[in-house]
């Protein structure tokens, strides 16, 4: 009997393009926390799908429990007493909590001895107890969209629970938390494994590592670096090896020199389709060459915030004016013409056309305009010579260049398709709305300095982040949302980490308000 | 009158019904179906030709091929149905189009197979099979309440059959572990994926349940309205009832009383004509009242209808 | 048995496998399949397929009958295939149009009757000259036509009423309505049709002598060909055509854009309707010169067909409609000529759609097969 609880060997698994695991081995004891580290597309998520059963390797072994085992779907990973927990919820939304934990499980009885049906109210007796047991209370008949991001997550592990899994993935299970939320979950996942549960958890956030971890496999471009000892490591260390070298946390930003007032937003309302107010009373103001960064947990208002000041939702109340002008009726595009450029949250969703080839794509707020067209009529050679301006200056990388389908290209190069072409409008307010998410490290370095080369040309910038490091490390001045309301806003010097989380859980804007 | 009204209103309104709750079973697994109008024609196509057979090897008053009918209807609709299953689930193909597509393709197919059957098997150049007229039930005491009692008045046995049907339907959808997994689907396959549930499975077999009981609706038309079948069985009651599902948005409580509406404004107006004395051409102008109803109330209810969240959507179960 | 199934996908690889034709390949694959589907169904009716087949062709003026009637000829033949031929090209295109704008627009025959009732009844029974009953004709028609779309795509946007629901009953409402004012002021006793309307206003010129030989002149094709052109140069050339592809697309990204989606989902769906109203011009007052009450045209469904199989091209439904109107036309000489039912044609035309509405899966299938091939090479290569 092997002393390993799981064993994953020479694991590889390709996708057309990329090799997302090369001959990766790793081992895991029982009882312990095992951490995987890398950047995102470093292929953690992959090799943990495999373990669950959600694709299998085109090569290697997995054993589990010293067995050999083809997990060849979720199904059998739990039978293998294997649960996770998404990266994206997998949660029906309109089921209560109890109907969600049961599915695929659920209890029967029978109606007059004959008619089988879903035993619900037992369940929700029996899942009400098991969120006792491990001290994530929850009430079970909640719906799921009335309950919070961090309720919801609950409910994914209580999932895990109720299926009886000795062994649980966590996939980023702290990228969408407050800082008070992280603090509690991994509080949780210290108690699962004093319970005797296995842990693995994914992440790219070294603190948590250091926090909860007993050892750390570090994966670099699909292939395993190194397995460390956390105790005995530094997240310094840890950081290199993730990258490959050496990183720089800090982001380089000189001293500000604000300008003139560019946008005021006052008293701002707005309301979403159901007509609840989801952004309520805010105002703020950002000056030219300043940084204001909205910190807020997901799902507080800062999209409907950003999306009003664009023109893509209505305002309900309250003002904005942008460079001493009333614009708060002004259709998008006048606005897109008074000076916003906007780097939306969903980039495939609203920055992009993506069956448009990407020369199409660079003039979409311009085509209407001379050079590209005159009296209506499209003038396709500038939309060629400006794309192979716009491919070149912002190092797009593309198979076919101008004439590239958007759809086929990298997360990465699509972003920096939209950063360029709004960057390019040489608007007087940008807004960049989670301009990092879901790219490299790299590439991330590379959009904060395009930030503060924006800043530095006297733009106002106007900055959303669920991260809260991107928050701290490039503000100028923070404001912190709340369930629709700025809670507070101040020069980022004055703010710790820590009062700006408080703010995000809404703990303490309710005095400091008048 | 007014018994004219329920009787009629009733018998219209609850073949909607079940090929709306049909539809609600495909639409809340994810699927869009518009597909409905064929499946009901092609049911119904399958149901006449198994009728017109047994009718010549029984005796005139045998019930039998009544309730064959409905039955082959039923199995005929769903057979046909998985060809919109195969293209939405298996093929991944545009599942608007693909609703239309299967529309034509009925209409088609039926109509040709109509003539070629009728000259091959009973060589005759007729374009349509001619059913029983089906028998009326009649409760005694219950039939006799004023205004309710027509409820119970003139009943077409199917009208029993729907009923029966749609209380199975309902318990299935609300109270069952499949139907908790076909409403699952339609809101968050992913989560159902992960709970080791097959999503393309639920799909297909709500896809053909939808089949099945648009094939008994089109079969209980065919004998309602004229005792045989037809190509005049496309009449758009396919997408009566689709607008009937969704001011009921996707639930079988409210979509019966959508339905309701419908058979009684239908059977209103015929009334209508017939107690002014109008000429008979006014029909025309009366049987665009359901249509203009259903327009005027999807603008009422369309702008905030709860549309099953992943309706439409494609699920790829390898994509990242 | 492993090593046939390979070169069965090495052909197909081979005749499908190239993107850059793909938009011309698949179709053709599609119609091929659909016409042996056909073929073997009319086997099975102790038929000749060929025989069949060319019989449509002979229907349709494109080959020589064995005899002609008195005045008649190839030519005729081609001309009155040409004179059916015209409403179907506008009516894909009106399908097209809204395709592009990522609406579907079922509602083509009910646009149909509406503009040629409406043209009908104030032109078509009118003594205008022909100089003025002509054009008037056709704005008309284009008038009405765009006003149904137009309605379609208002309840669209500002209601979020599914377009084809929308269509669907709309419809019914204009056949319905027709059926009873033809039926209460205009039938023609003997036919049940409408009455006939003047030769002046109709778009189709009857019995012109050519040569030997007595032909109906289409008037309307010329139209047909040019708006044609002028709507690939619309989506191929204009800022209004990027508009409307952007919507079609991403109707999200558009609204970001600044693009003012609900407005262009509207002119959208008038230009979709008012083609449909000019292929309801050529179709009832130029083919045919009465309306059949509470019957919408077929061609406003096999429209559909064309359009995918053109895939939305106006070139590529120039094709499409001549080879599916080839099947239409020819389908009443073929039933009289080989004893098949003619309603065989609309399920060819059924089949040729439903292997269209296959594209997407057939072009992955052949991506996939194609992504193995190379795979192997490689790996022989590295061998």
């Amino acid at each position: 009997m092997s002393d390993y609880i799981i064993e994953m060997k020479n694991i590889t698994k390709k996708f057309p393009g990329i090799v997302a695991n090369d001959s990766v081995s790793i081992q895991i004891k029982k009882g312990e926390v095992y951490a995987l580290l890398g950047e995102n597309g470093a292929g953690k998520s992959t090799l943990m799908s495999m373990l669950f059963g959600m694709y299998e390797p085109d090569e290697g072994e997995i054993y589990v429990r010293g067995k050999k085992e083809t997990i060849s779907s979720p199904k059998y990973a739990t039978q293998l007493n294997i649960g996770m927990v998404h990266q994206h919820f997998k949660l029906v939304s309109n089921f209560t909590i109890t109907e969600n934990i049961i599915m695929g499980m659920e209890p029967q009885k029978k109606f007059l001895g004959i008619l089988p049906y879903v035993d619900v109210k037992g369940s929700d007796k029996k899942i009400a107890e098991l969120s006792r047991e491990y001290g994530l209370e929850v009430d079970p008949t909640k719906r799921i969209d009335e309950i919070n991001v961090s309720t919801q997550q609950r409910v994914e592990i209580l999932k895990m629970l109720y299926r009886e899994a000795e062994i649980l993935i966590f996939d980023e299970p702290t990228a969408v938390l407050t800082p008070q939320e992280i603090e509690f979950l991994l509080d949780i996942i210290k108690g699962l494994k004093e319970a005797g549960k296995t842990i693995i958890l994914i992440t790219h956030k070294l603190e948590e590592i250091k926090k909860v971890a007993d050892r750390c496999a570090i994966l670099c471009k699909g292939k395993l670096v190194d397995v460390l000892d956390v105790a005995t490591t530094s997240t310094k260390e840890m950081a290199n090896k993730m990258v490959g070298r050496e990183v720089n946390f800090e982001v380089d930003k000189p001293e500000p020199h604000y300008g003139k007032e560019v946008l005021s937003v006052q008293n701002l309302t707005v309301k979403d389709d159901n007509g609840f107010d989801v952004v309520k009373n805010a105002s703020f103001s950002i000056r030219g060459g300043e940084i204001l960064a909205i910190a807020g947990v997901s799902g507080n208002g800062q999209v409907e915030l950003a999306d009003a000041i664009a023109g893509l939702m209505p305002a309900a109340g309250g003002k904005i004016i942008l460079n001493g002008q009333d614009i708060t009726h002004d259709n998008i595009r006048k606005r897109i013409d008074d000076g916003i450029a906007y780097i939306p949250e969903d980039r495939q969703k609203y920055g992009l056309i993506l069956d448009f080839q990407l020369k199409e794509n660079f003039p979409l707020k311009n085509y209407c305009k001379e050079p590209f067209s005159k009296k209506g009529i499209l003038n396709y050679s500038e939309f060629d010579s400006f794309g192979e301006k716009l491919i070149e200056k912002y190092d797009i990388r593309s198979g076919q260049g101008n004439k590239t389908i958007v759809r086929s290209m990298s997360g990465g190069n699509q972003q920096k398709a939209i950063i360029a072409r709004e960057v390019e409008q040489d608007a007087s307010l940008v807004i960049f709305v989670q301009p990092t998410r879901g790219l490299d490290i790299g590439a991330i370095e590379n959009i904060h300095k395009q930030i503060v080369a924006e800043r530095e040309k006297g733009k106002a910038i106007l900055l959303i982040s669920l991260e809260l490091d991107e928050v701290m490390s490039l503000a100028d001045t923070i404001a912190v949302i709340y369930s629709g309301e700025i809670l507070k806003v101040a020069d980022a010097k004055t703010l710790s980490v820590k009062e700006v989380g408080e703010f995000m859980m809404g703990v303490k804007g309710n005095e400091t308000k008048k | 009158m007014l018994d004219k009204i329920i009787i009629d209103g009733l018998s219209f309104a609850l073949p909607l019904f079940v090929m709306a709750i049909g539809g609600i079973y495909s639409e809340r697994s994810g699927i869009t179906n518009l597909a409905l109008e064929g499946l009901q024609g092609a049911g119904a196509f399958v149901g006449a030709l198994v009728a017109t057979f047994l009718m010549m090897a029984l005796p005139s008053e045998s019930q039998i091929p009544y309730y064959a009918a409905m039955f082959t209807a039923m199995i005929g609709g769903m057979l046909y149905a998985m060809l919109h299953a195969v293209l939405c689930v298996n093929f991944k193909a545009n599942q608007v189009i693909s609703g239309v597509v299967i529309n034509i393709l009925a209409m088609a197919l039926t109509v040709f197979l109509t003539k070629v059957v009728n000259r091959i098997a009973f060589g005759a150049a007729s374009d349509k099979f001619l059913l029983n007229v089906s028998s009326r039930w009649t409760i005694p005491g219950l039939s006799s309440i004023p205004i309710v009692g027509a409820v119970f008045k003139d009943i077409y046995p199917f009208e029993v059959i729907i009923v029966l049907v749609a209380i199975i339907a309902w318990y299935v959808l609300y109270r069952t572990r499949y139907g908790m997994h076909v409403r699952a689907c339609g809101d968050n396959p992913q989560a159902v994926d992960a709970a080791g549930i097959d999503v393309a499975k639920i799909r297909f077999s709500a896809v053909m349940i939808s089949g099945a009981l648009s094939g008994l609706a089109g079969m209980c038309f065919a004998y309602s309205i004229s005792a045989k079948y037809a190509s005049t069985i496309y009449v758009g009651y396919g997408y009566l009832s689709i607008a009937a599902l969704i001011f009921g948005s996707w639930k079988i409580l409210p979509t019966l009383g959508a339905c309701l509406l419908f058979g009684f404004a239908k059977s209103a107006g015929h009334q209508i004509v017939q107690v002014l004395e109008m000429p008979s051409s006014y029909s025309d102008l009366v049987m665009v009242f359901p249509y203009v109803l259903t327009l005027l109330l999807l603008i009422f209810f369309s702008k905030h209808n709860a549309a099953p969240k992943a309706l439409g959507e494609i699920y790829d179960k390898g994509k990242r | 048995m492993k090593q046939k199934n390979n070169s069965i996908a090495k052909f197909f690889v081979k005749m499908l496998g190239n993107e850059k034709y793909q938009f011309i390949t698949i179709p053709v694959f599609s119609i091929i399949v659909s016409l042996l589907v056909g073929a073997i169904v009319i086997l099975l009716l102790g038929k000749n397929p060929v025989e069949a087949y060319g019989n449509l062709l002979q229907g349709s003026g494109l080959l020589m009958k064995e005899k002609y009637a008195g005045g008649k000829g190839m030519l005729t033949d081609f001309l009155s295939f040409v004179d059916y031929w015209t409403p179907m090209i506008f009516a894909a295109l009106a399908v097209a149009v809204a395709l592009k704008a990522g609406l579907f627009n079922i509602g083509v025959s009910g646009q149909m009757l509406a503009a040629g009732f409406i043209a009908s009844v104030t032109v078509g029974y009118s003594t205008l000259a022909a100089p003025i009953a002509k054009p008037l004709v056709i704005i008309i028609c284009f008038v009405v036509g765009s006003l149904v779309g137009g309605l379609i795509g208002f309840l669209k946007h500002k209601f979020n009423i599914n377009e084809v629901v929308s269509s669907i009953m709309l419809n019914y409402i204009v056949q319905y309505v027709t059926a009873f004012f033809i039926y209460t002021k205009y039938v023609d006793p003997v036919s049940r049709q409408s009455k006939n309307i003047a030769d002046a206003a109709r778009l189709t010129l009857k019995n012109v002598e050519i040569g030997a030989l007595k032909g109906d002149i289409p008037l309307g094709i010329i139209l047909a060909v040019i708006v044609a052109f002028i709507i690939k140069y619309v989506f191929d050339k204009t800022t209004f055509g990027y508009e409307i592809k952007a919507i079609g697309f991403n109707t999200n990204a558009s609204k970001y854009a600044g693009i003012n989606v609900g407005k262009n989902m509207v002119i959208a769906m008038m230009i979709s309707g008012g083609l449909a109203g000019l292929a309801g011009a050529t179709y009832y007052l130029g083919y045919f010169c009465s309306m059949q009450p509470k019957v919408l045209a077929a061609t406003g469904y096999d429209a559909i067909a064309v359009s995918l199989l053109g895939n939305s091209n106006p070139m590529g439904i120039l094709a499409s409609s001549f080879l599916i109107n080839i099947i239409n036309k020819g389908s009443t000489y073929m039933s009289s000529k080989a004893g098949l039912d003619a309603e065989i044609a609309s399920v060819i035309t059924g089949l040729i759609l439903l292997f269209s509405a296959c594209g997407a899966y057939i072009q992955y299938l052949v991506k996939k097969n194609k992504d193995k091939i190379e795979e192997n090479k490689k790996a022989k290569g590295e061998a």
